[in-house]
């Protein structure tokens, strides 16, 4: 048996699909490019696909990553060149590269989220009223937000799942980059970092025109960042 | 809440970035409207003489598990000089958005606006989906009636089973394509672009232009500027005449605005005249002869989001001549054609590698039909095994042989298996010449236990010609044994788990060229009397039941067997606010039935009123090769209970299809 993970993008215009449409479009594509899936047994054998972790619906990531059971060996850069080929436009299969059959899972390890944050002002805003907004939040040591999940709406305190968050504007635009905790010890949402800026500062911003791109996942070790291509 | 016209001039750049910058984020579902799924076409417009845009009224993942779009879109994208692109109609959300924007309808493709495209063209699945047509005609910015479009504006055509009754929207299209668009579609789209490229060099040579742009709309010169019947609008208005001529000597295409129809008195339809002289008094429906070598897509479209049928769909036979005298598919793919199973192998594995998908499904109107099915299956099978991709069967023939085949199919998954017995009594099923027996069905669900299934689905129809109380306690009996049956293979073989039938009752529909297209509906009372009294019979905890809303079917019928009159009728329930009416919980009979009010228009005329044999027909001067003498025979034979054999394996009936179309039954295993 032969584990493989293939760091991918997700861009325009297959950013709008679903967690589960982009399973399925793992599985497809895998099938048509001819690559030697190993099958789960028992009575409805299916293809072992695990996913890094699941992105909200209209992100571009450029850096996603699926862990995948051959079974056969295979050259890596082949396995790379097939898929590409099997793939709609919009994803970019960046490397793959065989891991350990022991490997842990990637959702197990992988614990930040690097993100890149794009929204339009209503009203002019000053390089030093958000500066001073960003240090005010920062020096905070809680940050609730309401969250809606299965059981109604709950309260999460999300300030110790960011440890980096940066603000700029450029042409009535502002800009914002964040580091923040993902994974299996928590998640943190881009827009509620944006919501708490749009608290703290009464930063006028138009939310619809809000646009995320996550640039990183990453394994923290420390005050290292990890590439999971790099630490198997 | 409808459109202003001015507003809605965007290119498709502008469209693109207000759908990914404002719009898609907002809605549910996005990959509605984001188009880009693997083996989509999207072509260059300035290399192709002829775009057009197939349209789906009702949403995308209904759309996209219509095989006929997939066939088409293939076919005309195969054409190096043609563009076929796709649009759904959108949903409520998306639709709002849209408004509120002023995007206008587009094509998934280039994201062009359904403005731009030389022909746009729906298709007729169904009664209930009218509304949405004339939705996205306003959601499109394209005047509603035919004869309010030049040719700055598409052809708005149709084509699809309800195409053998389209006068409801005969106003609003400028031409429809009857039968089988293989052949036809194509010759229609390459009459459109010599069409154009005569009128482009025309202009080119008239007024010496560099640039000959043809009449192709641009967006930018809506017929609304220019003052009617004079200068440009007035010669697009007879170019777009002369076009329609051309179309109409096409063999299968009707131009509806080529005849005027007229009626009595009594508001009843008389008779339609043909006013052009190339409208043929009558037109024949086209139909593939060789179906064995049709084209069919081996690279077809893979939809991101889930559909309603998402796997591959292997057209394994066309046509069904089992003679269902309530059957409008019966009539209208006639004879049975079926592929051999060499080219159908070839064609699965082609697709298995084209598409990646893990299911083959064997669709036809009755798969278990084909005279190779056994084969095909176990080949298709071990050819796929490996690579574990599943084959499926989409309807069951009651019978203890698609037993088997279900069970050879579906190994391990044990789902549940539906049957359509269709009536309750043997006299009923002898009536609607369903070739069912009771003991038919008891060895099939006999079968169906004893392999394992524990679930099983069982349609009838309520309301049917001749239908008794006695046909009604029939439905709850069948039900019943069929339970007990289950019950007692189970208890034999030791299984704990109980077993589950689901009953489910949809109202008779009369639908136009079939025996019972002179046969009133039941009234909707009594329909609605006949569900709560089988509600209240079938109280067996083993039992489920469940049917179609009986306003819902009324309107079918209105609509199936309408007139031109209904258009206004339409028009004043889209404009009141109806559409996705096949959506229980979007569908307001009270505007519906304001609309019939105000335009003066008594629905009970056309859904309940039987039709005397010479009476004229709406839809008479279309004509899908069934003999109307047959269609008769078969009424007559109904109304005695007498039964007429299968074709295929019996004597010719004499329906006449093979005589006018020029076709005979086409069967590939041996004969006899």
């Amino acid at each position: 048996m032969t584990k493989i993970r293939i760091a991918f993008s997700k861009e325009d215009p297959v950013r709008w699909l679903s967690h589960l449409d982009t399973q399925k479009l793992f599985e497809r594509a895998l099938r048509r490019a001819d690559i030697p899936l190993a099958f789960s047994e028992g009575f409805n054998p299916h293809p072992k696909i695990a996913f890094a972790s699941a992105l909200a619906v209209g992100v571009v990531s450029l850096s996603e990553y699926v862990d995948i059971e051959l079974a056969a060996e295979v050259d890596p850069d082949v396995v790379g060149e097939k898929l590409q080929k099997a793939m709609p436009e919009g994803v970019r299969i960046l490397g793959v590269t065989i891991i350990p059959h022991n490997a842990a899972a990637l959702m197990a390890v992988i614990n930040r989220a690097d993100y890149r944050l794009r929204a339009a002002l209503t009203a002019p805003v000053t390089e030093e009223h958000l500066a001073a907004t960003v240090e005010k939040a920062l020096q905070q040591t809680s940050w609730l937000v309401e969250r809606d999940g299965k059981r109604g709406v709950s309260t999460k305190d999300i300030r110790a799942g960011v440890f980096r968050l940066q603000a700029s504007l450029h042409d009535q635009m502002l800009l914002i980059e964040t580091l923040v905790q993902t994974g299996s010890e928590g998640n943190v949402r881009p827009d509620e970092v944006l919501r708490v800026l749009m608290e703290q500062g009464n930063l006028p911003v138009d939310q619809e025109s809000l646009r995320i791109i996550r640039v990183g996942l990453y394994i923290a070790k420390g005050d290292q960042l990890r590439s999971p291509m790099e630490e198997l | 809440m409808h459109l202003q016209k001015n507003t809605w001039q965007h290119t498709e750049q502008e469209i693109s970035q207000l759908l990914e910058e404002r719009i898609l984020a907002q809605v549910t579902k996005p990959t509605r409207y984001t188009g880009g799924e693997f083996n989509q076409v999207r072509k260059n417009w300035d290399d192709v003489d002829v775009t057009m845009a197939f349209a789906f009224p009702d949403v995308y993942e209904v759309g996209m598990s219509h095989l006929g779009l997939r066939i088409l879109y293939h076919l005309v994208n195969d054409q190096p000089r043609m563009a076929m692109e796709r649009v759904f109609a959108p949903w409520t959300d998306m639709e709002a958005k849209m408004r509120q924007a002023g995007v206008p309808l587009f094509a998934l493709e280039s994201r062009k606006p359904l403005k731009d495209f030389d022909v746009l063209g729906f298709t007729l699945q169904y009664e209930m989906a009218y509304s949405n047509i004339l939705n996205m005609l306003d959601l499109a910015g394209i005047p509603l009636e035919a004869g309010e479009r030049d040719l700055t504006m598409p052809l708005v055509i149709a084509g699809g089973p309800c195409a053998m009754n389209p006068e409801p929207l005969a106003p609003f299209l400028d031409a429809v394509i009857l039968g089988e668009g293989e052949e036809v579609l194509l010759e229609f789209l390459q009459t459109v672009a010599d069409f154009r490229r005569e009128q482009a060099e025309a202009q080119h040579t008239a007024t010496g232009s560099v640039q000959p742009a043809g009449i192709r709309n641009t967006g930018t010169q809506p017929a609304s500027t220019q003052p009617a019947g004079t200068g440009v609008y007035g010669d697009r208005l007879q170019a777009k005449r002369e076009l329609l001529a051309r179309l109409a000597r096409i063999p299968g295409v009707y131009v509806p605005s080529f005849y005027e129809a007229n009626y009595d008195a009594q508001g009843r339809f008389r008779e339609l005249t043909p006013t052009h002289p190339d409208a043929p008094a009558r037109i024949l429906k086209r139909v593939v002869r060789d179906f064995d070598s049709a084209y069919f897509p081996e690279e077809p479209l893979v939809p991101y989001m889930q559909v309603v049928h998402d796997r591959i769909m292997l057209e394994v036979l066309r046509g069904c001549t089992r003679a269902c005298r309530f059957c409008q598919a019966g009539s209208n793919y006639r004879p049975v054609r079926e592929r051999s199973t060499e080219r159908l192998l070839a064609q699965a594995e082609k697709l298995v590698q084209a598409t990646g998908y893990d299911e083959i499904a064997l669709t036809s109107l009755s798969t278990a039909d084909h005279s190779c099915v056994s084969p095909l299956i176990r080949n298709l099978i071990a050819q796929n095994k490996d690579k574990k991709v599943g084959v499926s069967l989409p309807s069951l023939r009651v019978d203890a042989f698609s037993v088997d085949l279900a069970k050879e199919v579906q190994k391990v998954r044990k789902t549940g298996l539906t049957f359509a017995p269709e009536a309750g009594t043997q006299r009923l099923r002898d009536v609607i010449n369903k070739g069912v027996t009771e003991e038919d069905l008891m060895n099939t669900v006999t079968s169906a236990f004893e392999n394992g299934w524990s679930t099983i689905k069982l349609y009838f129809m309520i309301g049917l010609p001749t239908e008794t109380e006695e046909d009604l306690e029939g439905i709850a009996r069948l039900a019943e044994a069929v339970a007990n049956r289950g019950s007692a293979i189970l208890r034999q073989k030791g299984i704990k788990k109980g077993v589950k039938i689901t009953v489910s009752t949809s109202s008779f529909v009369p639908k136009p060229q079939t025996p019972f297209q002179w046969e009133p509906q039941m009234a909707r009372a009594e329909l609605e009397a006949k569900q709560e009294w089988l509600k209240k019979r079938l109280r067996d905890r083993r039992i489920q039941y469940s049917w179609h809303d009986a306003r819902l079917s009324f309107l079918e019928a209105i609509f199936a067997k309408g007139d031109r009159r209904l258009a206004a009728v339409l028009k004043r329930a889209w404009a009141s606010g109806c559409s996705f009416d096949g959506w229980s919980d979007l569908f307001q009979f009270e505007k519906w039935q304001a609309a019939f009010e105000a335009e003066g228009i008594n629905p009970d005329d056309y859904a309940y009123r039987p039709i005397a044999y010479d009476e004229p027909l709406p839809w008479e001067h279309l004509d899908i090769g069934v003999q109307r003498s047959y269609l008769i025979g078969e009424h007559e034979k109904a109304l005695t209970a007498t039964l007429t054999a299968d074709c295929r394996t019996g004597s010719c009936s004499g329906c006449g299809v093979c005589s006018t179309l020029s076709v005979s039954n086409d069967l590939r295993g041996k004969k006899g």
